[in-house]
């Protein structure tokens, strides 16, 4: 028995105000402590807000920011994970997803993937993150942290699972949208979010920890609905949509053992094959190699041909063959 | 959740009003979302109040019913505008739902505003008697920017933020004027169709007549919207929604059952109103210009009224 109490962190960050969110989340890493957690959670830019804008720069911190050392020194015997825009060496701001454990940054991960269509702008006032890294953690276990948007692209959580991450945490800003009546939780923003961590669970066979915030930057309301996902796939905890709390939920990490051996998927992941031919796609898409699997006519790094676009007619790969019919 | 409660029904059972599927969303949602913004925008400004232009019908009606739930009747004002030939039925109905509410109300009559302008039985106003014969278009833009002036003026006395009551349909359609009916400090109803604005209205318990009635401008005797426009408000958010929503093309739409020359009217209003929606562009001359390349939250730490 390997058992976990995990804080969930739904808060509303206030935008802009680095002073009241840090003591919010003193606050409550101390109630996480007090509720018998080992593990607390809190959402993207709960350090700052969402909609910064050009705020993003002013409300940045270093790595060697007092600020993040004194909420780093409250996790003695304790993980949690914290997101803020950090400014490197080198002046880019990332917003970064930070496990503090036992009085230390443990391990930082940059957003990889930038929102920047629909109501999104994140690359206009953001750098992307490069590495993608699975941790060891305090707990026993291998952490592997993605925020928000990372989880709409297939890689992540995978090769986060790969690099042996046995619990995935991912921490959002989702703005909720499309309130459809048709939609099982009023909310298509929802079901789209749950649709992708159980799959991701089940697929790795790793716990997902999912923590959303919640409150209202400029037009944008937050849905919350944080949730732990089992390596089954299913969920151990869904909290509610739009509440601002901390909700403690109890998990036994033995799971994942069980799981993995039962389904072994990941065992049977096939890394060598996944990277020749990502190998191959990327130079066939750099025009450095002849396109195998390109339509005929299309340009050098393109898989489609302009006359393949909105084709009147089928295409026809191969000619047909003539057949005489019909003939005296 | 997904609360799609059955809609309301006039006294021979039939619905008050048509609710295309599509367009139905889960009012307890969205009136969770509502609540949740108004008391957002308030606090983020150092507000605790709110003022609102309540015409009797059923966007203004809603709004109100809005605000009382996320921050309760006593802090909300109703205010009255009706110009002399403003229908009584609707200064009725604006008084049933101040009453219902509880809320404060206050009626300013704009006719004196309007009037010192264009003149009346024969006198010439201070627009000289040029104004004296400008259409009723002229005249019902004129009212909604006097009904501007005073909800902005009673924001002021009443320390409160100026709730706008426009619905989607309309702001895409241009169906509003400029700094007088669309003026507010935040929009709670913006991204909601008519027929919407109509669902949330039936779930929270806007009064009935308000819900049935035709809607009107009423800027003139026996205005309607749908007779102006020459449109039904259900085909037309319908043809709204797939365009802009759905990202439908014309042709599609034609496909999917809807007149082309209805659909391509609604493009051409669509097109033509986007100045309305946006805030005027600033000619661009220094290094950083405002709504360009100086990107503020237009609420953050510092702005609030303390």
């Amino acid at each position: 028995m390997h058992p976990l109490r995990i804080a969930l962190a739904q808060v509303a960050p206030r935008l802009g105000d680095l002073d009241a969110n840090l003591e919010r989340h003193h606050a409550l890493i101390q109630d996480a402590r007090a509720g018998g957690a080992g593990l607390v959670v809190f959402p993207e830019l709960g350090l700052t807000g969402y909609q910064l804008q050009d705020l993003a720069a002013e409300v940045a911190m270093r790595l060697d920011d007092p600020r993040l050392a004194r909420l780093a020194a409250e996790t003695r015997e304790l993980s949690a994970v914290v997101s803020f825009v950090e400014e490197a060496g080198d002046h880019r701001l990332f917003i970064a997803a930070a496990l503090l454990e036992d009085g230390e940054v443990r391990h930082v991960h940059r957003k990889v993937f930038l929102p920047t269509y629909g109501q999104f702008d994140e690359r206009r006032f953001f750098a992307a993150g490069d590495v993608v890294r699975a941790t060891p953690s305090r707990l026993g276990l291998g952490i592997g942290i993605a925020v928000c948007e990372d989880f709409w692209h297939l890689q992540m959580p995978q090769l986060l699972a790969l690099d042996g991450a046995q619990v995935l945490i991912n921490v959002s800003s989702s703005p909720g949208r499309d309130l459809a009546a048709r939609n099982e939780v009023g909310l298509g923003t929802a079901t789209s979010w749950r649709t992708l961590m159980r799959t991701y669970a089940q697929l790795t066979g790793s716990f997902v920890v999912f923590v959303n915030r919640v409150g209202v930057d400029e037009s944008m309301t937050f849905w919350g609905g944080s949730e732990v996902i089992g390596p089954s796939g299913e969920a151990v905890f869904s909290a509610p949509f739009f509440d601002d709390d901390l909700y403690l939920v109890d998990v036994n990490l033995d799971e994942v053992r069980r799981e993995r051996i039962a389904l072994p998927l990941l065992r049977d992941e096939r890394l060598e094959l996944q990277a020749r031919e990502l190998g191959r796609i990327i130079a066939e898409r750099a025009g450095m190699a002849a396109d195998t699997t390109a339509d005929p006519g299309a340009e050098p790094g393109l898989d489609v041909s302009p006359r393949t676009v909105a084709p009147a007619e089928p295409i026809r790969l191969r000619p047909r063959r003539r057949v005489a019919r019909g003939q005296p | 959740m997904s609360a799609v409660q059955p809609l309301p029904t006039d006294d021979a059972g039939r619905p008050l009003f048509e609710l295309p599927d599509e367009l139905a969303i889960d009012t307890d949602v969205a009136r969770r979302v509502i609540s949740g913004f108004i008391q957002g925008q308030l606090r983020q400004a150092g507000f605790e109040r709110c003022v609102l232009a309540l015409s009797g019908g059923i966007d203004s009606a809603l709004v109100a019913y809005l605000v009382a739930e996320a921050i309760g009747a006593d802090r909300l004002l109703c205010v009255m505008l009706p110009y002399r030939t403003s229908s009584p039925a609707s200064r009725s109905d604006a008084e049933t739902v101040i009453a219902d509410l509880g809320c404060a109300g206050e009626l300013v009559d704009i006719s004196p505003m309007v009037d010192g302008y264009f003149g009346s039985n024969g006198a010439a106003g201070s627009g000289g008697e040029a104004v004296s014969e400008a259409s009723a278009i002229r005249r019902g833009n004129f009212m909604a920017r006097m009904r501007m002036s005073v909800i902005y003026d009673r924001s002021v006395t009443f320390g409160g933020l100026v709730v706008g009551t426009g619905n989607k349909t309309e702001s895409l359609i241009g169906y509003t004027t400029v700094f007088g009916d669309n003026a507010c400090a935040f929009n709670p109803i913006g991204d909601l169709y008519k027929s919407q604005v109509r669902q949330v209205a039936a779930a929270m318990g806007v009064p009935r007549q308000i819900i049935a009635k035709a809607p009107s401008a009423d800027l003139w005797p026996d205005q309607t919207d749908e007779g102006e426009g020459a449109f039904s408000y259900p085909v037309l958010d319908r043809v709204l929604y797939w365009r802009i929503d759905r990202r439908r093309e014309t042709d599609e739409l034609v496909a999917m059952g809807f007149d082309r020359g209805l659909v391509e009217r609604v493009e051409r209003l669509v097109a033509t109103s986007e100045f309305k929606r946006q805030v005027p562009p600033v000619a661009k001359l220094g290094p950083r210009t405002a709504g360009v390349d100086y990107l503020y939250p237009r609420r953050r730490p510092g702005s609030a009224r303390s």
